[in-house]
């Protein structure tokens, strides 16, 4: 039997005084859709407490999107913090939606975003709160289906026996198509698995469930997935992509929270895809093609929507905000028509090479605080590996126009343990941010607040990138070598922080696991582990005991290089991007020769725009 | 400059669910109200470019309120029904504005101006006896200051001057304590923090406490000859 709908919060409210941060469980904000009339009720859940989650733009999306659907409701949820978590479990009150205050375990559909691998305990321990079977195959008849999306889909398989269904790429249209097809489903009173069979016919659905996981003399230890004969399941699902991206809403976010939460402030997508093509990268090969929102369409929606959420900043996001066409232009009418109202225009991250005089003029208007570039390596020699096609003299171009046009304070983004890194690529590390350094002094002045940061993350080979059959660096590895990186930073001012190599050796088991991650996954949640992404709650002690006790060693597993002809246990999964490519990717990043940005140059030949039928739409012309 | 600009004050409530923000979270939510209802607020010269607005004391978090302020500095002098309507279409229900006027802009500053404030709580429980408490809370008051913890600072309240009166009567889910505090520049009397003393010295004899629920009912400024005077 389905849990009953019904408004709960009176079994919450008498938990806000003992918690801390009660705004987290409130719901009413300004824009949230209260009217929850149904008769289809979604539920989307980030496994986050709400400030994480909150800002996510893909949920933002997805929740408009529903929402318009006539006779189709969608609410939030999100994962309490630790304190709130034992006095429900304490009281038995069972994880509530935000609108309506209705049980999860009540809803038809129940949708996780997965932003990364690490929210995986975290997935659990919401389904397990809610009162849902955590997996698919535990489901009974009448339980909420559940199903799951969003950037870390490829490689879903440790958590594949949870979900009903997992949508591969673009939402707005996919999870509309998902609903609908159990909506009608549920309609005639069709039986659970038969629901299941038809949302494999939904373009971009991939339902685990039907899948065999094989291992044989073409694969790594951890197998492939094959469709079960008669199920009809593709033998590879494709992603769903939104070829007019400037047909969609400009302005997801409707919603303004009452708490400060992680980014505050107003976003405006203005592209989505970035064919740079660096080589680590997942996102980048995952998201193409590129589609950029024209620069009217950007100002518009940037003066809208401040107008309507009351917001005095909005972002303008994408995966590289610098490379949009009409970048500068938009910067500048957005900072005309906004004059004199005490807003800020913020980007979020700067490409090196495309951070030009003018926009260091135009972003955040009066509040210039940080600025963030991502190097991503020290030596020429290893950006021509990964593909990060920015010089020594890009970096120094940037922060010499950062500096002129008034900021002080610069952060570093660099990666260690890419293929073929050497010692010499790592001590160049704190070289260059020395020499940002000094022409941050000799520009600004010697004792004017000038500060720069370099933080240096584990690099995690990821699928469906050129660097998927990458062993990740061993973790003695990784801490000799930021040793290494730490002794040879002379100037004390530089201030240094690299990542925790427990969390990203996690992160990197759990990267390339087939479906036996999810053996993995369970125990470490039954053990105890919980918002494995916060530095304050992950226990690596945890996690191996729990690799231990399913016979798996977490170095091992992240650490293992795969044969480039192997099938993987994601292939049944594609973003569009070939195999093919992929490996002559690998092969020309062995080589150090560099590929060039497809909206800069001539096709790649990628293979997402033939095999998905879309194209790069590029309103301008990228310098 | 400011000369120019007109201080148009602002009555609102603090209710139901939305009593559980913190002051931090009410300030950003009515600062982003005020954009929205599009007055034309002023923006301060720092370098941080912010709206010039103040705050009345904050609550703690959890306490309701019928009586909250705000002044924004406006630009341009609108009708105050007018602002009140726009502000009242662009407020969550919970902090709605309920009157708006011009005030003096030489006035002090708002939080340090209102000086006066009355609690309605309610213990709610079992086993409260109001003379029990009442005596209590002499002798709280009799010690002169009051030690406590916020966070994981201490704090020192002078009760001689803070706390004006304090009387409880029974009520139908335990008892009910009517409040009457004073803001000095040394500090403030929460009305948790009197309660919580008080129960300490009844230990046994206190009953039993639920919840204490807080609503801040009357703000006012006091004069030098001890006459109130209404912020609005
Ligand atoms: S198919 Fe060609 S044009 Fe399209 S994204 Fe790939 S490389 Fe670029």
């Amino acid at each position: 039997m389905r849990a009953k709908r019904e408004d709960l919060f009176p079994l919450i409210e008498p938990l806000l005084s003992k918690v801390e941060r009660p705004s987290r469980y409130l719901d009413h904000e300004w824009g949230a859709c209260e009217e929850q009339d149904g008769p289809f009720h979604v539920c989307l859940v980030y496994a986050d407490v709400y400030e994480v989650g909150q800002p996510n733009l893909g949920l933002a999306i997805l929740y408009k999107c529903i929402n318009a659907v006539e006779g189709m409701s969608c609410e939030r949820a999100y994962l309490p913090w630790t304190d709130m978590i034992s006095l429900m479990r304490e009281r038995g009150v069972p994880l509530l939606s935000l609108e309506c205050a209705a049980p999860l375990a009540s809803f038809d559909v129940v949708g996780f975003t997965l932003a990364h691998e690490l929210v995986a305990t975290n997935v659990l321990e919401t389904l397990d709160l809610a009162g849902i079977p955590l997996t698919s195959a535990e489901r009974a008849e009448d339980d909420p289906l559940v199903v799951a999306g969003g950037p870390s889909v490829w490689n879903c398989e440790p958590l594949a026996p949870v979900f009903d269904a997992v949508l591969l790429g673009d939402g707005e249209e996919g999870l509309v198509d998902i609903c609908a097809a159990i909506r009608d489903c549920r309609d005639v009173g069709m039986p659970r698995q038969e629901i299941l069979l038809r949302l494999a016919q939904v373009p971009g659905v991939y339902v685990p469930s039907l899948y065999d996981v094989v291992v044989d003399e073409t694969t790594t230890r951890w197998g492939k997935a094959v469709p079960r004969e008669g199920t009809g399941a593709p033998a590879v699902v494709r992603k769903r992509c939104m070829g007019d991206f400037a047909g969609t809403d400009p302005l997801a976010q409707d919603i303004v929270p009452y708490l400060g939460i992680v980014q505050d402030r107003l976003a405006v997508e203005v592209l989505r895809g970035c064919a740079r093509g660096c080589r680590f990268c997942q996102a980048g090969m995952t998201y193409r093609p590129v589609r950029e929102r024209p620069a009217e369409q950007v100002v518009t929606a940037a003066e809208e929507g401040l107008a309507r959420t009351g917001y005095d900043e909005v972002s303008l996001t994408s995966l590289s905000t610098t490379d949009h066409s009409q970048c500068a232009q938009i910067l500048h009418e957005l900072n005309a028509a906004t004059a004199g109202k005490g807003v800020r225009v913020s980007i979020p991250s700067q490409r090196l090479d495309s951070f030009g005089v003018e926009m260091a003029g135009e972003v955040a208007g009066a509040k210039r605080s940080g600025l963030t570039f991502a190097p991503e390596a020290g030596t020429q020699r290893l950006r021509d590996v990964i593909n990060k096609n920015v010089s020594e003299q890009d970096l120094e171009t940037a922060a010499t126009n950062a500096f002129e046009h008034g900021w002080r304070r610069m952060k570093l983004y660099y990666m260690m343990g890419l293929p073929t890194e050497t010692d010499e690529d790592v001590v160049a590390i704190p070289a260059s941010a020395e020499r940002v350094m000094q022409l941050g002094r000799r520009i600004v002045g010697p004792h004017k607040g000038v500060a720069v940061s370099i933080s240096v993350a584990v690099f995690v080979p990821k699928a469906h990138t050129p660097f998927q059959w990458c062993g990740q660096l061993w973790p003695e590895e990784v801490e000799r070598r930021q040793r290494i990186l730490v002794g040879s930073n002379h100037d004390r001012a530089i201030r240094v922080t690299y990542h925790d190599a427990g969390t990203s050796l996690v992160e990197g088991a759990v990267s390339k696991l087939g479906r036996r991650g999810f053996d993995l996954v369970y125990r470490a949640w039954e053990l105890g582990c919980l918002f494995d992404a916060w530095t304050s709650e992950f226990r690596l002690d945890l996690w191996r005991q729990a690799a231990a006790d399913v016979g798996l060693d977490l170095a091992d597993v992240a650490c293992e290089q795969f044969e480039l002809d192997a099938v993987l246990p994601w292939d049944h999964t594609s973003p569009g991007v070939s195999k093919g490519f992929l490996q002559r990717e690998w092969r020309r990043a062995m080589q150090g020769v560099t590929t060039p940005d497809c909206t800069r140059d001539s096709c790649q030949g990628c293979g997402v725009c033939p095999s998905l039928g879309v194209d790069n739409v590029v309103w301008g012309e990228r310098s | 400059m400011m000369d120019s600009l007109h201080r148009l004050r602002v009555e609102y409530g603090k209710d139901d669910r939305l009593a559980y923000l913190g002051h931090l979270e009410v300030i950003g939510t009515v600062q982003r109200s005020v954009r929205r209802a599009g007055l034309p607020f002023s923006i301060g010269n720092g370098f941080a470019r912010r709206m010039r607005i103040q705050f009345s004391q904050a609550l703690p978090v959890g306490a309701s309120s019928a009586c909250e302020y705000y002044d924004v500095y406006l630009e341009d002098r609108i009708d105050p029904d007018e602002a009140l309507e726009l502000l009242a279409a662009a407020t969550p229900p919970g902090l709605a504005p309920v009157r708006a006027a011009y005030v003096d802009p030489h006035q002090d500053a708002l939080e340090a101006w209102l000086t006066r404030a009355t609690w309605d709580c309610v213990l709610v429980g079992q086993g409260l006896a109001p003379v029990a408490w009442t005596r209590a809370t002499a002798a709280v008051r009799a010690k002169g200051s009051l030690r406590y913890l916020r966070g994981d600072k201490e704090k020192t309240v002078q009760l001689a001057s803070t706390l004006v009166s304090a009387d409880f009567s029974p009520s139908e889910e335990g008892l009910r304590l009517a409040l009457e505090t004073r803001n000095t520049p040394e500090g403030s009397l929460r009305p948790g923090v009197l309660v919580e003393a008080a129960r300490e010295l009844l230990g046994a004899e206190a009953g039993i406490m639920d919840t204490l629920r807080v609503r801040r009912v009357w703000q006012s400024h006091e004069e030098t000859d001890g006459s109130l005077v209404e912020p609005l």
